[in-house]
């Protein structure tokens, strides 16, 4: 009888609470921990000649937030706004430093409770996304949902590269009229 | 205690800081007495803070240097440049060991002996007898007794009971006096009444001193110079005699002591009588009750003289210092902050909720909530801001040093020195900026025969130059020296590996190599700078403060940094405009003027220059700078005239909104790239604004007018 309370206990120390969500037909997953909150979409302030995955920034409660298009991080269209929209307010470690970012998504599926030792690997090949993205394949029922590394995809680090790009864009842009 | 000696610490600083000052101002006028009344008082509040702390071998060294100026002061010297030299390296040493008071360093260690050799040097030259000190009373301590010319003091001390309230220690005092020689002290106490009403901050003891010594009297009194307000106080002297060595004299005081009855004048004068030793009559005169008011009166005569703007005292005036400021710890003045951001929100909806309701009475009072909190800002993050001209004043010093030490004549120029900065930016600014200004002046500059012969003045010049530009502030130091030849740093960087001799770089980027770690083009490594450890270490504090730095040089013209730092004022006057349906504030500092244009206007516009107030002004078209569709020709826009540095710049907004008080919040590092958004702030209906820094919209403006010329 002991045994099996302590068997119980490791699983529930193992185990951790998962928040899935979609982006188009895929599913994701996000660590609860990771989410302060989730947010209907308020008005987005857009700052010019950004990245086009920088959506802009919104008041959250007196705080300037800047909002993500998950979807354009993963290669996607941009996102289209439905009543499903919502921004997950997500912290995330950049650089030694906690930061918050919000993250819109096409919906909000559920919380369910995962025992982290059934997480698969990622495969490393045969993946649409990033791998460095994927933290690992969680298996329910007949499908599979990515667990996502959110201070790998909401990191600012991989902004330099990105945004050498886009002031290219603009530069070339101008420099065609 | 640590918190008492940061207290020292500050304080120490801020008196060396005067000291500076005075010292420099007295090199340009030495004959200038208020000067050298300020240098030594300056160094006699230093001397007595130090042995209240305990910190002995700073007291002495100042206790050294006081008393030539305590000479020159009272006549007996004269200023001479060896003394001022000597005092300005002095205090160079003082900066270092008041955090050092053990000299555990042993470079202070050397140092601080040499330069007491220095001092005395001085004090002998002048043909004075040095004072001797705890330092000399071991080093030599024949100076003590040397012509057997001591004579014996008597001070009586006796302080109002009120003597400890304001920190004051009597003790020190008399520790002081004791060091003038061999001393007797006797205290007195006066019996406790009543325990009950018995108040321990009453000051009831006296002490009589018998000290046998050769300094002249005014030096004793000067001990108690802050005393005397609030203590009585007489001194004795007794001519040729040394009565404590004497044994009869010893005995006769223990006596004395044991019958616990007080000491009067009249009993020693009659002690000195019994021992039969003669007292020249011309003293014992002087010494009676009235002893203490002849102090008081000479004293006061003294000042009067020396220095006629200040009629009383000097240490009324101090105190007065004292009172006037306090010092409150920077997490209240952040909390502070905080809530007068929050308020100046809270009164934007305010406001709003006025516009959209129209009660005459609820504007009266939202107006003057509005006036109230934003001087209640005024003063909130004036608390914080110190002017720049603080430390403008110390690099003076330093051009000064370092010219000389070149041989190079340089005007420094200051310019801006109102220009207000955190506090603890301008701390950190401030060896970054001395490293510059050294490198401008050791490499920048020339020497005066080439200067001559380039047709430059003999003079060289650096400026040092502040000013704000949206919610930054921009320190500029500008040469007009030799300039940084671009092609001798490609050669550097190209021998140093940091580049490929193939590379395609503009001056810009070259330039940028002058910050690589241990880069240094100087051919000769001097004292003063070339060592290469520097400007890595620049650029670094500058990122640090989440500034920036650059670089502009032109061959023989000169060379000029620009510094770039964020102003800490988080909440600003600011114009709020609309462009393209999405709201931005320009900071009300660099708004000029505003002018309305029709869209053709700008359409048709080759040049991009349009005629204001018959002046051609250069004009930016934000909608088009930051791709949003023009607006149609009929419509019109407005033109924001803002100022950035010396040129005026025209930008184009589709509304003018209205004033607007903005408490900028950071819109985060994802938006690191756009940095011509300095910031957000949040509306009255909660709707966000974004904060344009005009100046690097201008920068981002001209470097796609440059782009477009080359494709």
């Amino acid at each position: 009888m002991s045994n099996e309370l302590n068997k119980d206990k490791v699983i529930s120390i193992e185990s951790e609470s998962f928040l899935s969500f979609k982006l188009g037909e895929e599913s994701f997953t996000i660590p609860v921990m990771k989410i302060m909150e989730i947010l209907e979409v308020p008005k987005i302030t857009r700052v010019p000649q950004a990245p086009n995955f920088l959506v802009g920034v919104i008041n959250l409660r007196g705080a300037v937030l800047p909002v993500i298009d998950t979807r354009i991080k993963f290669g996607m269209s941009a996102i289209d706004f439905t009543i499903n929209t919502c921004i997950l307010v997500v912290s995330v470690m950049s650089n030694d430093e906690l930061i918050q970012v919000g993250a819109l998504v096409d919906s909000v599926s559920e919380v369910f409770e995962f025992s982290t030792d059934k997480i698969k690997p990622a495969p490393t090949i045969a993946t649409r996304y990033r791998a460095d993205y994927i933290a690992g394949m969680i298996q329910e029922d007949d499908h599979f949902i990515m667990a996502l590394d959110v201070d790998k995809v909401f990191s600012s680090n991989d902004l330099d590269s990105i945004n050498t790009a886009s002031n290219l864009n603009i530069k070339e842009h101008n420099g065609d009229e | 205690m640590d918190q008492m000696k940061a207290i020292y610490i500050q304080e120490a600083n801020e008196l060396l800081e005067n000291l500076e000052v005075s010292l420099l101002s007295l090199e340009d006028n030495p004959s200038d007495k208020s000067n050298i009344e300020q240098v030594f008082r300056v160094m006699h509040t230093l001397k007595g803070n130090s042995s209240m702390f305990g910190l002995a071998v700073i007291a002495e060294f100042v206790h050294d240097l006081e008393t030539i100026y305590d000479k020159i002061r009272q006549g007996e010297m004269t200023l001479s440049k060896e003394i001022l030299n000597t005092t300005l390296a002095s205090f160079d040493h003082l900066n270092k060991i008041i955090v050092d008071s053990e000299l555990q360093d042993p470079d202070n260690k050397k140092n601080h002996a040499e330069l007491i050799q220095r001092i005395h040097a001085l004090i002998h030259v002048e043909g004075v007898v040095p004072t001797p000190t705890k330092v000399e009373e071991v080093a030599k301590s024949d100076v003590l007794t040397l012509d057997g010319k001591n004579r014996t003091i008597h001070i009586s001390f006796e302080p109002d009971e009120t003597f400890l309230l304001d920190g004051s220690n009597p003790l020190l005092l008399i520790i002081e006096i004791t060091q003038f020689g061999k001393s007797i002290v006797v205290p007195h106490i006066k019996p406790v009444e009543d325990i009950l009403t018995f108040d321990p901050t009453k000051c009831l003891t006296s002490w009589d001193i018998f000290l046998e010594t050769d300094v002249p009297i005014s030096q004793i009194q000067d001990v108690f110079v802050f005393a005397e307000m609030s203590a009585s106080i007489s001194v004795s002297e007794y001519p040729c005699v040394e009565l404590i060595s004497n044994e009869t004299f010893n005995k006769k005081v223990s006596e004395l002591v044991q019958s616990e009855s007080l000491i009067s004048v009249e009993m020693i004068s009659q002690l000195v009588k019994e021992l039969g030793i003669a007292i020249e009559t011309s003293n014992t005169t002087e010494i009676s009750e009235s002893e203490k008011i002849e102090i008081h009166s000479f004293d006061e005569v003294k000042i009067d003289e020396v220095k006629p703007d200040v009629p009383v005292a000097n240490s009324p005036l101090v105190k007065e210092k004292v009172v006037s400021s306090i010092r409150v710890s920077s997490d209240k003045l952040d909390e502070l902050m905080n809530l007068v951001s929050e308020l100046v929100t809270t009164q934007a909806s305010l406001t709003l909720y006025n516009q959209k309701n129209e009660t005459p009475e609820l504007e009266i009072i939202s107006e003057n909530i509005e006036k109230l909190s934003r001087r209640l800002r005024d003063i909130a993050f004036g608390m914080t801001l110190v002017p720049i001209n603080n430390m403008f004043g110390r690099f003076q010093r330093l051009v000064r040093d370092v010219s000389l030490a070149l041989n190079k004549e340089v005007q420094f120029v200051t310019e801006g020195g109102e220009t207000e900065l955190d506090k603890s930016i301008i701390e950190t600014l401030t060896d970054p900026l001395m490293h510059i200004i050294r490198n401008s002046l050791d490499h920048g500059l020339e020497l005066p025969e080439t200067r001559e012969k380039l047709g430059k003045p003999r003079k060289g010049t650096v400026k040092l130059k502040a000013f704000y530009s949206g919610i930054s502030v921009y320190i500029q130091i500008i040469d007009d020296g030799k300039g940084i030849d671009a092609e001798v740093i490609r050669e550097k960087a190209i021998s140093k590996g940091f580049m490929k001799p193939d590379d395609v770089l503009t001056d810009k980027e070259i330039f940028d190599f002058i910050f690589y770690p241990g880069f240094s083009t100087a051919a000769v490594v001097t004292d003063i700078s070339g060592r290469g450890v520097g400007m890595d270490v620049v650029k670094r504090n500058i990122t640090e403060l989440k500034g920036a730095i650059l670089v502009e040089s032109k061959v023989n013209v000169g060379t000029t940094l620009t510094i770039k730092l964020p102003l800490s004022l988080s909440i600003i006057d600011g114009l709020l405009v609309d462009v393209a349906n999405v709201n931005y504030i320009i900071p009300l500092s660099v708004v000029d003027k505003c002018y309305e244009v029709e869209n053709r206007q700008m359409m048709n516009n080759f040049n991009e220059l349009l005629v204001l107030d018959d002046k051609q002004v250069p004009f930016i078209n934000i909608r088009k700078e930051f791709g949003y569709q023009p607006l149609s020709g009929s419509e019109k826009s407005q033109i924001i005239v803002v100022s950035d540095a010396e040129r005026k710049v025209g930008i184009s907004v589709d509304h003018i909104v209205g004033e607007y008080q903005a408490v900028v919040k950071p819109i985060g590092k994802y938006y690191k790239n756009q940095d011509f958004i300095s910031g957000a702030t949040i509306l009255g209906d909660g709707s966000i604004a974004l904060v344009m820094d005009s100046h690097k919209i201008i920068d981002l403006y001209t470097e796609h007018v440059k782009y477009d010329m080359k494709s």
